[in-house]
C-alpha cells in the first residue's frame, strides 16, 4: 500500500512539475518575426525543421517586437527563458552584461555547420568582450525612401545624393503646400523612443562619424556636431515636418505612405509596406544622402542562444538550419529582407524587385555600421539622445551643447 | 471535546471554503510585494546573480535624485488635475443626463457618454495622438476659428504636454464619476427639491444646498478611489507621451518602468515602486476609513 502511495505521489509530482522542466529534444524559440508575417511562413519553417530533425521539436513563442526585450530579461530572471532568442543588435552589450547570452564562438567553428562564418553579414558577429554573441537571420540597410512625385513637383529630376541637395529638396517640398513636408523626424519620447537611431545615426554614418569608442561613449565629436547642425538647419528652414518631438516612427512611416512627406529614412524592409499599402505612390529608394562617406547603418533580425538553456546543442542545430543558404534565402524572402548568409544572396536576387536590388548593391558595396550593440545601456542611451535632440530642435540648446549633454548623460548612465 | 470539535467544524466550514481563494490571493499579492521590497534593499538585482545588500541606501539615493522629485511633482500635478477634471466633467454630465427628458434620448446620451470608459488605454492614446497632431483635427479647428496662427505640437511641447495629458486623462476617466454620481442622484429624495423650490431656490441653490450635501459621502468615496487609481496610472501616460518631451510628463509610474525596463536598474525601480506603494496605501486607508464611517 505504501509503495502504491509513494508511486502515486511521485507520478503526481512529476506531472505537476512537467511544465517547469524542459525535455531533451524540445526547444523554445522566442521571437517577433512571426508577428510581422501574415503568410504563416514561420509555422511552416518549424514544421519543415521538425520533419528534417524528428528528435527535436520547436515551440514557436511569438510576441510583438516591443515586448521581446522585456520578456527576455524577465524570463531570464525567473529562470524560464527560451532556448533560441530572436534578437536585435543594440541589445548585445546589455544582455551579455546580465548573462543572458551564450557565447557562440565554439558553435561557429563546428564541423558540419551548414554555412561558413565568413559568409555571414559581419556586423552582428563583431566580438564584444572577446566573444561573438549573435548571428544574423537577415539584414537590411537603412535607406532613404523617396516620394518621386513630390520631388518632381518641387522642381527636381532626381532624388538627393548629398546633404546639400537633401536640405534643398526637403525645404522645397515643404514649401509646396500646407500639410506636405520634406521629411519627418520621429523624435517622440513615446516608446520605444528610438527616433535618433532611425534617422540621425544613418546620416551620421554617411558623414563618416561614429558615437562609440569601443564600449565607451564618444558623442561630443565634430562629426556628430556637424550632423546635429544639419538637422537644426533643416528644422529652421522648414524642411522637417512640424511636431518632431511628438512624432513616432510608426506615424512617420504612415505619413510617408500617405504621400505627405517627400523622404523617409528607415530600414529598407519598409519598402514592401510602402508599395503594398499605397501602390499609387511614385516611389523609389536610394542611399541615405552622403556627406562624403558611403557607410550605412545596418539592421537585421538576429539569433542567439540563451546561456541558461538546457538544450544548447539542439538550439544550435536549429540556428544552423536557419542559416543554411536555402532556408536563409526563404526566410529573407518571407521578410522581404536580405539574407544574413550572403551565400543566399543570389537566390534572393533572382526575381527581386528594383528596390531590393538597390539594397543588395548597398549591402555589397558600402560599409555597414552598427554601434548601439556596444553600448552598455542601448535603450537608455537612445532615449537620452531623443530628449537632447528634442531640446535642440526647440531652440533650447546649440548642436555643441546637445552633443556635450548627451555625452555627459551617457557616461553617467554607463556607470 | 466532541462538542468543541463539532463547534469547530460548524464554525470553520465557511473559512475552509474561503481558504483556496485566500491562499491564491495571498500568494499573488504577498510574494510579489515581498520581492519588490526585498529588491529595494539590494544593489543590481536581476542584473547580478549575487546582488549586494545595501540596506536603505537606495532610498537615500532616491531622496537626493532630482529626477525622482521632478517625477513626484509631475505625479501630484497629474493626479490632482485628473481627479479635478474627472469630478467637474463627471458631475456636470451626471446632472445633464439625469435631466427629465425623453427616456430614449436619455438612454442614448448615457450610453454615448460612457464610451470613453470602455476603450483601452492604447486606443485612447492613439486617438488623442491623432487629434492633437500638428496636422490633426484640434489644430485645424483652432486655426479655422483663428485662435492660433500656426499648428501647436500639443504632446511635443514641454509647456503644453502636461495640459494635453490632463485633457486625455479627463476624457478617459470622467465616466466612472458620472456613473457613480448618477446613481447617487437617484437616491436624493424628491421632496427635498420640492421643498427648496417652494422656498424659491433656483438651479444653483438646489445644487449647492441639496444635491451636493446629500452626495458628499459618494463624492468623497469616488474621489479617493479615483485618486488611488490615477496616482499609479501607467499605460495612458506611457502610451500618450512616454514621459516626454524631455521628462515634462514623467510620473512616478513611468519612472519606475524606465528605471526597470529601459535602464535595467531594477533595485532603483523597486525603490520607486515601494514609495508609490506607501503613498497609495495611505490613500487606501483613508478610503477604507471613509467607507467604514458610511456603513
Amino acid at each position: 500500500m505504501n509503495k502504491f502511495r509513494l508511486s502515486a505521489w511521485t507520478f503526481a509530482a512529476a506531472t505537476a512539475l512537467t511544465p517547469f522542466t524542459t525535455q531533451a529534444g524540445q526547444i523554445e524559440w522566442l521571437q517577433w518575426f512571426a508577428a510581422e508575417d501574415t503568410s504563416g511562413y514561420y509555422d511552416q519553417l518549424v514544421a519543415d525543421f521538425e520533419a528534417a530533425h524528428p528528435d527535436i521539436t520547436v515551440k514557436l513563442v511569438t510576441q510583438p517586437f516591443g515586448k521581446v526585450r522585456e520578456s527576455i530579461v524577465t524570463d531570464n530572471a525567473i529562470g524560464v527563458g527560451s532556448d533560441v532568442l530572436g534578437l536585435n543588435m543594440p541589445w548585445t552589450k546589455e544582455f551579455l552584461d546580465i548573462g543572458i547570452l551564450e557565447p557562440l564562438d565554439e558553435y561557429l567553428t563546428r564541423e558540419g555547420n551548414s554555412f561558413a562564418a565568413g559568409d555571414l553579414v559581419e556586423a552582428p558577429l563583431g566580438k564584444i568582450e572577446g566573444h561573438t554573441w549573435m548571428v544574423p537571420l537577415n539584414a537590411f540597410p537603412f535607406v532613404m525612401h523617396v516620394n518621386m512625385g513630390l520631388v518632381r513637383q518641387a522642381g527636381f529630376e532626381a532624388p538627393p545624393t548629398t546633404w546639400e541637395e537633401f536640405a534643398e529638396q526637403a525645404k522645397a517640398i515643404s514649401a509646396l503646400e500646407d500639410g506636405i513636408s520634406g521629411i519627418g523626424m520621429p523624435f517622440s519620447s513615446q516608446p520605444p523612443s528610438n527616433g535618433p537611431i532611425l534617422t540621425f545615426l544613418p546620416l551620421l554614418y554617411a558623414n563618416g562619424g561614429r558615437i562609440m569608442d569601443g564600449s565607451t561613449p564618444d558623442f561630443d565629436n565634430p562629426k556628430v556636431v556637424e550632423t546635429l547642425q544639419l538637422l537644426k538647419d533643416m528644422q529652421d528652414e522648414g524642411g522637417i515636418a512640424p511636431g518632431a518631438a511628438s512624432r513616432t516612427g510608426g506615424v512617420d512611416l504612415e505619413e510617408f505612405i500617405a504621400g505627405r512627406t517627400g523622404f523617409l529614412i528607415s530600414p529598407g524592409v519598409h519598402s514592401s509596406a510602402i508599395t503594398g499599402r499605397n501602390a499609387e505612390l511614385d516611389y523609389t529608394l536610394v542611399r541615405v544622402p552622403s556627406n562624403g562617406e558611403q557607410a550605412y547603418r545596418v539592421h537585421g533580425w538576429e539569433l542567439g542562444i540563451s546561456a541558461s538553456s538546457d538544450n544548447k546543442d539542439d538550439a544550435w542545430t536549429f540556428v544552423n538550419y536557419l542559416l543554411s543558404p536555402e532556408v536563409n534565402a526563404q526566410a529573407a524572402q518571407a521578410a522581404n529582407a536580405l539574407p544574413g548568409n550572403l551565400k543566399a544572396l543570389d537566390v534572393v536576387r533572382e526575381g527581386a524587385d528594383p528596390t531590393l536590388i538597390k539594397q543588395i548593391d548597398i549591402l555589397e558595396g558600402d560599409t555597414p555600421v552598427e554601434e548601439m550593440r556596444q553600448s552598455p545601456k542601448a535603450a537608455g542611451s537612445w532615449a537620452v539622445m531623443t530628449e537632447e535632440i528634442q531640446a535642440m530642435l526647440r531652440g533650447d540648446k546649440t548642436p555643441e551643447e546637445t552633443a556635450a549633454a548627451v555625452q555627459a548623460r551617457w557616461l553617467e548612465l554607463a556607470q | 471535546m466532541t462538542s468543541m470539535f463539532r463547534h469547530m467544524t460548524t464554525r470553520g466550514t465557511p473559512y475552509l471554503f474561503l481558504l483556496p481563494g485566500l491562499v491564491i490571493l495571498g500568494a499573488l499579492l504577498s510574494v510579489p510585494l515581498y520581492k519588490v521590497v526585498e529588491y529595494s534593499l539590494y544593489d543590481n538585482v536581476i542584473v547580478e546573480r549575487e546582488p549586494t545588500f545595501v540596506g536603505l541606501d537606495n532610498y537615500a539615493n532616491l531622496l537626493s535624485d532630482s529626477g525622482f522629485w521632478s517625477a513626484g511633482l509631475n505625479t501630484i500635478v497629474f493626479t490632482v488635475g485628473s481627479v479635478l477634471g474627472h469630478m467637474v466633467v463627471g458631475i456636470g454630465l451626471a446632472l445633464l443626463v439625469n435631466a427629465d427628458i425623453a427616456p430614449r434620448a436619455r438612454t442614448f446620451f448615457r450610453s454615448m457618454l460612457i464610451l470613453p470608459w470602455i476603450f483601452t488605454a492604447v486606443v485612447v492614446a492613439l486617438n488623442w495622438q491623432l487629434l492633437l497632431n500638428p496636422f490633426g483635427l484640434v489644430n485645424y479647428v483652432l486655426q479655422w476659428l483663428g485662435l492660433v496662427s500656426e499648428p501647436l505640437d500639443w504632446l511635443g511641447n514641454p509647456d503644453l504636454a502636461m495640459w494635453s495629458l490632463l485633457l486625455i486623462s479627463t476624457w478617459r476617466g470622467y465616466p466612472f464619476i458620472m456613473v457613480s454620481f448618477l446613481s447617487g442622484l437617484q437616491t436624493v429624495p424628491k421632496e427635498l427639491y420640492e421643498a427648496a423650490e417652494i422656498d424659491g431656490a433656483g438651479f444653483w441653490h438646489k445644487f449647492w444646498h441639496v444635491t451636493l450635501p446629500q452626495l458628499k459621502p459618494v463624492i468623497f468615496g469616488v474621489a479617493l478611489l479615483d485618486l488611488i487609481w490615477t496616482f499609479q496610472l501607467f499605460p495612458l501616460v506611457w502610451l500618450s507621451t512616454g514621459g516626454g518631451p524631455g521628462r515634462a510628463t514623467e510620473v512616478l509610474s513611468t519612472l519606475t518602468f524606465r528605471l526597470g525596463f529601459v535602464d535595467f536598474q531594477f533595485a532603483q525601480a523597486a525603490t520607486v515602486a515601494v514609495s508609490i506603494l506607501i503613498i497609495s496605501a495611505a490613500f487606501t486607508l483613508l478610503y477604507l476609513r471613509n467607507e467604514a464611517r458610511r456603513l
